[in-house]
């Protein structure tokens, strides 16, 4: 059923450029809300028997294979619920643009869906090249001179994230012989240097591709120029697929139990977690602390895809039970990424709601606005508090499973990394509450009114969802503990 | 029974969040139900008491994988830190009705102590390391919105402060409980009964203990959150939260982990320092609520150095210590949040003669200062009593003689305050009234428990060798 998730996008954006651009215009938000929907029905009963009488109908002569297993199924539902997101936060401007914007957000969306499902590496850049051309556009579309550099910095550093995709690609090609995940995992072990050229080349592609330090030059930028509602895709989903969970995957699958990638990728996500919580303490401007926000976060994702691939044999009994690390490993990656998603979307909807009421994000230009908008204030303080992994909120589980998989695998200098960098997360986010929303109400703010009615819902939502996965993890590990999984 | 626990957990945690709404109805409903929601926890805790007493600890598990099971037990010391705290934090609350009437942002306030007291609920109760990890930073979270309340930039900071300390603590503290986890697969204290851990891992847990029960070198928030209301700041101070950490080490090391012998030296040593030297502060401070909150930090010292020295004599002292130090400085910051209230100033150099005026809040003030400097018949003689001979009795003389010398120094330092604040004459140019009703009633009423719990040392001092009895394992 794979392709399902490739044609209900793409079908929805010819739909939505049929009429005329006025109607579809009208049309746009509708047409998105109604693709996210249909994708977070389709992933949700993925793993349902009652699909399987249409797999035959569905399959077209393609020579790619789709596969949806549980993780991907997961991630299809978070991309699905970052689109309906953005679909709610509203895409600003006038007709074209709307319609111009909702069909990349498509394409985006298609391109993403390919990303997760795809299970070769040749296929995989396609998806990638989908959704990062589409991304440079919407970065661009807001059509300033920042938003225009972002878009064109994002563009050449993805490019040569590219070139040297397709490079290591041609490399292992030469030595395994075909680029199926599987094959390519079974064939290659690291020792000859074209094998381990290739090897580097993915490592760096990747990073670039998701932003981990010291690539992430153009992620700042792209995330605080764009506008609202792209930065929501972008921060909640995009780079997050085509980079972070490209990693998670190959990592854990393709490159597992070869101690160069794992061991750079955990190097380099430490290195993430570190360097974008210090930086963003220094920021002065809210979407941007929120973008390098995004680095440290994403760095907690690559450090546990790059133990699951460190450790990919090893078990450890806990109660009687054997735990594989790996598997664990990639269960708290996996639900981090989920996690982000929903918090930083929630944040950057937070930080839309500040810029539309008023008119800036500048730190030190606002103060005390929880007074005056009282739902955005309480739940950037139930975002930031999950983004610092402090329970009782979802953020505190998913980093909890990482620490348990790297304290597991004996890895207690990034344990305690991980760990100790929550508290210059929760630092910098102290400092942006301290400015933005607890104190006392700043002057000329008197008349302030709290954000428009979809903001407003979006962030309930999604504060309520972050609490309510945080409250109710205990019946999420049973579940897991159902699937076999821990 | 067990539901008893439940209700106990749940009606303040979850009854704190239907606070705010209510209070848009009527602000008068939204206090008697802050009031009522904690009363239910004092109630379940008490009537679970006689099951504890009998030797059947009501208990309750839900089994988790990856040894996440967690566990909610009635025992004796459990009991005995929830009736405690929700008592005190039930006066507290009737404090703070007619205190911030005149206040902004009450719903918040009432949300956030009420979910204070069920965090602290919940922390009592769990036999789980890792819930009781989460419960004490929910409680963080709720006192660093509580110690910004009044909004001020200044607040504001020093709300951070007291935020990022503790959580620096706890995160420490976190790593240490991985530490055992390691070891031992599970986070369950229940299988945990006697571990041996290392001192690497003991000194990790201590940094998150220190850090939330304001022992040196962690102290420094405590002192600066009395920016906050003072109902806040004597439910923070005095009755709950600084005994959290008092508690976890009573918890974790006395009736959990079998610890390496010498932090029975270590931990009194630590603690007489912080002892000496937060009184010495104590006697320097002109700020009325920076006086007491330093005289907590040096009282904690005693509470430690009662329950580390491995001796059952002062085991028992260091726990009847938390009931009095929590009856007597819960005390001390109404009063002088009333001084403070009506004053309009808390520096003591501005005040004084504030006896002829507000006679109830001065007698008050003395009788719980009394209890806390450790003068008999009061409650807190009892305590500091079997703590100091336990001391001598465990062959630490020495530090027993440094803590009669913090005894004397918390002498000058409250009788300095109680002197410059209530004697003398007048000094301010307006006369300084007697508090609402319910405030004095509030002060009136721990003053009169000050002594009743001295008087009747029996009852009180039954309960807590009943406690002590119960660490079987450690051959007692």
């Amino acid at each position: 059923m794979g392709i399902l998730f490739l044609l209900v996008p793409l079908i929805c954006l010819f739909i939505l450029n049929l009429p005329r651009r006025g109607a579809a215009a009208k049309l746009a938000p509708w047409v998105l809300g109604v693709v996210a929907v249909l994708q977070m029905v389709f992933a949700a009963t993925s793993h349902l028997a009652c699909w399987e009488p249409f797999i035959g109908f569905f399959t077209l002569p393609v020579p790619v294979a789709l596969v949806v297993d549980p993780i991907t199924a997961v991630l299809l539902f978070t991309i699905a619920l970052v689109v309906a997101v953005v679909t709610v936060v509203g895409i600003q401007g006038d007709a074209r643009d709307k319609v111009i914007t909702s069909s990349l957000v498509l394409t985006v969306m298609a391109g993403m869906n390919g990303v997760v499902m795809v299970r070769d590496l040749f296929t995989l850049y396609i998806f990638l090249e989908i959704t990062a051309l589409s991304c440079f556009v919407l970065i661009a579309t807001r059509k300033e001179l920042r938003s225009l550099s972002a878009a064109f910095r994002y563009f050449i550093l993805s490019g040569l994230a590219s070139l040297a995709m397709v490079l290591a690609s041609a490399l292992v090609f030469m030595q395994v012989g075909s680029l199926d995940f599987a094959l390519v995992a079974a064939a290659i072990n690291g020792q000859d240097p074209a094998t381990m050229t290739g090897l580097i080349l993915f490592v760096v592609a990747f990073c670039i591709k998701a932003g981990a330090v010291p690539f992430h030059g153009w992620l700042p930028e792209a995330y605080s120029s764009s506008s609202s509602a792209i930065s929501v895709l972008l921060a909640g989903a995009t780079t997050k697929v085509a980079g972070v969970y490209a990693i998670i995957r190959l990592s854990s699958e393709v490159f597992a139990g070869i101690p160069g990638p794992a061991q750079a990728f955990m190097a380099l996500g430490a290195l993430s977690i570190i360097v974008g919580a210090f930086a963003a303490m220094g920021q002065k401007e809210m979407k941007r602390m929120l973008a390098f926000s995004s680095i440290s976060q994403l760095g907690y994702i690559v450090l546990a895809a790059g133990l699951a691939g460190a450790a990919a044999d090893v078990t450890v009994s806990l109660g009687g039970l054997q735990t594989s690390i790996a598997m664990l490993a990639i269960i708290g990656a996996v639900v981090h990424f989920v996690n982000h998603a929903l918090f930083k979307s929630l944040l950057f909807v937070n930080a839309a709601a500040v810029e539309e009421q008023c008119g800036t994000t500048q730190l030190d230009q606002l103060g005390g606005l929880t007074d005056r908008m009282p739902v955005t204030g309480w739940t950037s303080v139930i975002g930031f508090l999950s983004t610092a992994g402090l329970p009782p909120f979802s953020g505190f589980w998913s980093k909890l499973l990482i620490v348990i998989a790297l304290v597991l695998a004996n890895q207690w200098v990034y344990a305690v990394i991980a760990i100790l960098m929550s508290l210059v997360t929760l630092g910098y986010f102290l400092i942006l509450q301290r400015k933005v929303f607890f104190g006392e109400l700043r002057k000329g703010f008197e008349e302030l009114k709290e954000a428009r009615g979809a903001l407003v819902g979006t962030s309930l939502i999604l504060a309520g969802l972050t609490t309510a996965l945080g409250l109710l993890f205990p019946f999420v590990l049973l579940l897991l503990q159902g699937f076999g999984l821990v | 029974m067990s539901g008893l626990i439940l209700l106990a957990i749940l009606a303040p945690v979850v009854g704190a969040f239907i606070l705010p709404p209510v209070g848009k109805l009527s602000r008068r409903l939204r206090d008697l139900l802050a009031l009522a929601l904690v009363l239910v926890a004092f109630i379940c805790s008490a009537s679970l008491l006689p099951s504890a007493l009998a030797g059947e600890p009501a208990y309750l598990q839900v089994v988790l994988p990856l040894g996440m099971s967690f566990g909610f037990l009635a025992d004796g010391l459990a009991i005995f830190m929830a009736m405690i705290s929700s008592f005190i934090g039930g006066i507290i609350v009737l404090y703070s009705i007619s205190y911030l009437d005149n206040s902004e942002h009450t719903h918040e306030y009432y949300l956030m102590v009420t979910l204070f007291l069920g965090a602290m609920m919940g922390l009592v109760y769990s036999t789980n390391i890792l819930f009781i990890y989460i419960f004490w930073e929910i409680s963080a979270i709720s006192c660093w919105r509580l110690i910004g309340f009044y909004r001020e930039p200044d607040n504001i900071l020093r709300a951070d402060k007291a935020f990022l300390t503790t959580v620096f603590g706890a995160f420490v503290m976190l790593i240490g409980f991985l530490l055992i986890y390691s070891q031992t697969g599970t986070f369950d204290l229940m299988e945990m009964q006697g571990v041996s851990i290392s001192n690497a891992t003991v000194l990790l847990i201590l940094v998150g203990i220190f850090s939330k029960s304001a022992t040196l070198p962690l102290h420094t928030w405590l002192p600066d959150a009395g920016v906050a209301p003072a109902p806040v700041t004597s439910l923070l101070h005095a009755a709950v939260l600084v005994k959290i950490g008092v508690y976890a080490y009573a918890r974790l090391f006395l009736f959990g982990f079998a610890i390496p012998e010498v932090w029975s030296t270590v931990v009194p040593v630590i603690a007489a320092i912080s002892a000496l030297v937060a009184a010495g502060a104590a006697m320097r401070a002109n700020d009325l609520k920076r006086i007491i909150a330093y005289s907590t930090v040096s009282q904690i010292g005693f509470i430690f150095l009662g329950l580390a020295t491995g001796n059952p004599l002062s085991a028992a002292g260091g726990l009847l210590y938390i009931l009095m130090h929590g009856l007597a400085k819960g005390g001390l910051f109404l009063c002088a949040g009333i001084v403070e209230h009506n004053a309009h100033t808390k520096d003591i150099r501005e005040l004084g003669g504030l006896i002829k005026t507000m006679p109830i809040t001065a007698v008050s003030f003395l009788v719980c200062g009394l209890s806390v400097m450790g003068l008999p018949p009061l409650g807190g003689f009892f305590s500091k009593f079997m703590v100091i001979s336990g001391s001598v009795t465990a062959e630490h003389p020495w530090i027993a003689a440094v803590f009669i010398v913090g005894t004397l120094m918390t002498i000058i330092y409250l009788m300095r305050a109680f002197c410059a604040v209530f004697l003398g004459t007048p000094k301010l140019g307006i006369v300084v009234r007697e508090g609402s009703k319910t405030m004095v009633a509030s002060v009136l009423g721990l003053a009169a428990l000050s002594l009743v719990a001295g008087l009747l040392i029996f009852y009180p001092s039954l309960f807590v060798q009943e406690i002590v009895a119960q660490i079987g394992w450690l051959g007692l």
